[in-house]
């Protein structure tokens, strides 16, 4: 637990590239560092999850969803703090987060704002 | 497909097996009729009618003066003309059914294009694809043109303003927004096909496609469908598939209409003339009716009773019936239910 504070690596998982580079730069603009990734699957393949002290993530993505990766991680005792980021976002959805454990659920476009604060939170977990 | 030489190839080889073969036994007629068959059958009209000329001359050579002295009995002469005749109408007879094979395959090709197309139509449909998938797909570079943006206002609110990164994330948006302008011109290609994707239309031959095509979705609803189409209903010039497009979203939207009757569901289209320059076409069902404030607002973009509609197809269909120089309308029926009704110009009234 005090080793992933202490490396506060974000990691953002997002099958669009431009949202990827978007996320990326506004992380910047606040001093965190952040690493892409394309797909779910990258992402547990470079097993970097257990260094992740934040993950952004889209829910809907060709393979692996979002909220799959979530109910991935949990059943490997990973739990990563975890903020959705979605084009489509219905009630039912963000209460299906929210339970297994998201930290926020967000709809595109979102608010800089908002999403600089729900990551600050969750680093603080 | 055989070519062109072997197809007429085929007559004078059965005509010389079946004279090899008619020769000892002396069964002329009826081995050279084979001969004939085969030919008509496998090879065409051409070679049918070759083979019996050359069973005919075959016939005449060596059978007919085949007694010593040469004596031409009458009756010789009645046999090879009843074989001649045999030979013409079994030729007749095969092309009869190659034609009949020809329009029903050529029947089986129109359904299995009017498929394609309806495939195609569904893609690009106004019934909620097309604008569900584009606003989902451009959603994205503006949610991404948005965090842009605002990452290079904060580079430069700082006490020391980073110009480098603010530049960088300038430049993002310029291509986030260059993405979204790419999606929708992708989109517009898909709709628009070219301005002059114009052809003769036969509207009757549109609506018996559309009514075969969504007869498994009508009983899946319980409903009929009938179709009252003008005997002489004059050729349109238009879009093919968009012209599809509007009736298949009138006659869906005729079906979701009548989701909720008791009583029977029928949809019924109807074609007609409507004066020396205009023909007219009305999709009526027996279902909710319309709202009765709102007639011409159900036109409108992003109008919906519909608990999952997106409110374009009424609004698609109207400027693609608009875009041919007709129009499109609506009213209620007596005692229940809605009809569409939209003119386009015929082809006498088309001002090209």
């Amino acid at each position: 637990m005090a080793a992933r504070r202490n490396t506060k690596l974000v990691a953002i998982v997002d099958d669009d590239d431009l949202i990827r580079s978007a996320l990326h730069g506004l992380l910047k603009s606040i001093g965190l560092p952040s690493q892409t990734f394309a797909s779910s699957e990258e992402f547990l393949k470079s097993g970097r999850q257990h260094q992740t002290a934040c993950l952004i993530a889209d829910i809907r993505m060709p393979g692996m969803s979002g909220l799959e990766l979530q109910a991935k991680l949990n059943a490997d005792h990973c739990r990563i703090p975890t903020i959705f980021i979605t084009a489509h976002g219905d009630e039912r959805m963000r209460m299906q987060a929210l339970r297994a454990g998201a930290v926020e659920f967000m709809a595109k476009p979102f608010d800089d704002e908002a999403l600089l604060a729900s990551v600050r939170a969750a680093l603080e977990c | 497909m055989q070519s062109t030489f072997q197809r007429y190839a085929l007559a004078p080889i059965s005509c010389g097996i079946a004279l090899a073969v008619a020769w000892p036994i002396d069964a002329p007629a009826s081995c050279f009729l084979l001969a004939v068959m085969v030919s008509s059958l496998f090879g065409g009209l051409g070679p049918g009618l070759l083979s019996v000329g050359l069973s005919a001359l075959a016939f005449e050579h060596f059978f007919l003066g085949r007694t010593i002295p040469p004596a031409v009995e009458p009756a010789l002469y009645l046999r090879f003309a009843v074989f001649l005749i045999a030979g013409l109408v079994i030729t007749a007879l095969m092309e009869v059914k190659r034609r009949v094979e020809q329009s029903r395959n050529r029947a089986e090709e129109d359904l299995r294009q009017a498929q394609v197309d309806l495939a195609r139509v569904s893609r690009v449909t106004t019934m909620g694809e097309l604008t569900a998938s584009l606003a989902h797909e451009v959603n994205q570079p503006i949610a991404a043109a948005v965090t842009d943006a605002n990452t290079c206002l904060r580079w430069l609110k700082r006490d020391q303003p980073d110009l480098e990164e603010a530049r960088e994330a300038a430049a993002r948006v310029v291509k986030d927004v260059s993405r979204a302008s790419e999606i929708v011109s992708r989109v517009r290609v898909l709709f628009k096909k070219g301005t002059a994707q114009r052809e003769l239309v036969d509207m009757n031959r549109v609506i018996r496609e559309m009514v075969a095509l969504t007869r498994s979705e009508a009983t899946q609803h319980s409903t009929s469908i009938g179709a009252e189409l003008a005997p002489d209903l004059p050729q349109v010039m238009g879009d093919r598939v968009q012209l599809q497009q509007v009736l298949m979203n009138l006659m869906v939207n005729g079906i979701d209409a009548m989701n909720d009757a008791r009583q029977t569901r029928e949809l019924t289209i109807k074609s007609q003339r409507a004066d020396h320059e205009h023909i007219q076409i009305s999709v009526s069902d027996t279902g909710v009716g319309l709202p009765s404030d709102q007639s011409d607002q159900i036109f409108n973009a992003f109008f919906t009773t519909k608990p999952h509609g997106t409110g374009m197809g009424l609004r698609i269909s109207r400027s693609i019936i608009e875009s041919h120089g007709g129009r499109l309308w609506a009213e209620n029926n007596a005692p229940r239910g809605a009809t569409f009704h939209f003119t386009l110009p015929n082809k006498a009234g088309t001002h090209e």
